[in-house]
């Protein structure tokens, strides 16, 4: 039996979400608190989000797609442009490629994957930009960065899987 | 004979998908790689195109930063109140200071003005201010911006400087139909021509990311002192002279910092301006004054 259009267009949107959380996350990621010290060090949610959807939907998290969210974050943080791009279009195929690792193990071997992506993307983030800017350039805010990053992984993790449970569950 | 078919097809599409997906991934990479080597020489298309995508999402980051800019000075209000009658004898006191100061500035004034009358002295154009709103931080370990909610249609340019009622903050660095990117003096960077203010002494206040940036190029015989205010000097062109920018810091293992007066990680308002020397002439409907971005 062919599906109807509507539900082809129910999967084609249900398909859509991690793309509509990134882009929703980066845009997130850019909301002034006005807390001293909290700009340089904000956690780099659009890293745990693409880990995550990789790891249990790459499917629906295209290469392509994951290179101009992380473009699109790289515009609107004003880094250079291609920087993130690059990251997590490496951690998308790290993780999909790692998936069967992941799937089905309880939330700790998650956890320590993330720990050794959070650590690897924050090392190719500075060398990129120590490269970019060529100088040698102070790692500490990207040290405190994967650091809360790695810390906030778990209450992301729990909206995401609720997310790919009630919304995604059909399709 | 069909089954055998398709698994023929598919023994020769899987690898090929494969080989596909592979290439997807260097060549995403390698694009990536490009757009860094194209941002790194400040090509002009992909500074339009990511004006113009900031100038999408602009609408956006105005509405989510409201909640936290109301939030925030909530929590400043509550503070302020607490220290209420502290707040009202300093004042009282630099009230007192303050009213010293403004007879010595108008006699001051008023011989200037004796001066420049016996000069013939040109007055300097008045400048231009442009209010906006903080819309967007960085959010990047290694970027010291933020995202304003005032672009061309503003009046914004390339190059204006940012300020704020304490001094300084950075320059506009990329600017949109209706949003902007301040650099702030911190970020790596920023370069800003100044001057030692009680010596006169030329330097660079050069941003590493840092909180205090460094004061570089200062002649070799220039002696600096913590406590001393730094001002641009106008040098270039491209800032307004004697914009207050910080004091020095103790000048330890020889490198000389700069405490800026603004406090550059709760920004919520700049003013951006202009410097007519840069640009003698603007067009005339970029000089009406539109102050929408202002609306508190």
């Amino acid at each position: 039996m062919s599906p109807s259009l509507s539900q082809r267009l129910d999967v084609l949107a249900r398909n859509l979400i991690p793309a509509a959380l990134g882009v929703a996350l980066v845009v997130l990621s850019t909301i002034p608190f006005y807390l001293p010290g909290y700009g340089p060090i904000a956690p780099n949610l659009v890293l745990m989000a693409v880990f995550y959807w990789a790891v249990f939907r790459s499917e629906a998290l295209s290469p392509v797609t994951v290179f101009f969210i992380g473009l699109l974050q790289d515009v609107l943080t004003g880094a250079p442009p291609g920087l993130n791009a690059a990251v997590l279009v490496l951690v998308r195929t790290f993780a999909a490629s790692q998936n069967r690792v992941f799937r089905g193990k309880s939330f700790l071997v998650l956890w320590f994957g993330f720990v050794l992506v959070g650590v690897a993307a924050a090392f190719v983030i500075w060398l990129l930009s120590a490269i970019y800017h060529l100088t040698l350039i102070d790692p500490s805010p990207i040290v405190f960065q994967a650091a809360l990053t790695i810390t906030l992984f778990p209450f992301l993790v729990w909206g995401f899987s609720w997310t790919h449970q009630k919304l995604m569950a059909q399709s | 004979m069909k089954p055998r078919n398709g698994s023929g097809v598919l023994r020769l599409a899987l690898p090929l998908r494969g080989l596909v997906h592979r290439f997807a991934f260097l060549f995403l990479v390698l694009a990536a790689i490009a757009l860094m080597l194209l941002g790194r020489t400040d090509n002009v298309v992909v500074e339009r195109v990511s004006a113009v995508v900031i100038d999408v999402f602009s609408p956006i980051m105005d509405v989510l930063s409201r909640p936290a800019a109301s939030v925030n000075e909530a929590v400043l209000t509550i503070r302020e109140l607490a220290s209420l009658r502290d707040e009202n004898a300093r004042l009282k006191r630099e009230n007192a200071r303050l009213l010293v100061w403004q007879d010595a500035a108008r006699k001051l004034a008023a011989q200037n003005a004796a001066l420049h009358a016996l000069l013939d002295y040109k007055p300097e154009p008045t400048t231009r201010y442009i209010a906006a709103r903080v819309i967007g931080d960085s959010g990047g370990a290694f970027v010291r911006s933020v995202v304003v909610n005032a672009g061309t249609s503003q009046g914004v340019s390339k190059g204006q400087a940012a300020v704020t009622g304490q001094g300084l903050a950075g320059r506009v660095a990329q600017v949109g139909y209706r949003s902007a990117r301040v650099l702030l003096i911190t970020d790596i960077n920023s370069r800003v021509p100044v001057l030692v203010e009680s010596s006169r002494k030329r330097a660079i206040l050069a941003g590493d990311n840092g909180l205090l940036p460094r004061l570089t190029f200062l002649p070799a015989n220039a002696s600096v002192k913590a406590g001393d205010r730094v001002v641009t000097s106008g040098h270039g062109g491209v800032f307004p002279p004697g914009l207050p920018i910080g004091r020095i810091t103790v000048a330890e293992d020889g490198v000389v910092r700069v405490a800026p007066f603004n406090d550059l990680d709760s920004l919520e308002f700049l003013r951006l301006v202009d410097n007519p020397r840069v640009q003698p002439l603007a067009s005339p409907r970029k000089l009406k004054p539109k102050q929408k971005a202002a609306n508190r």
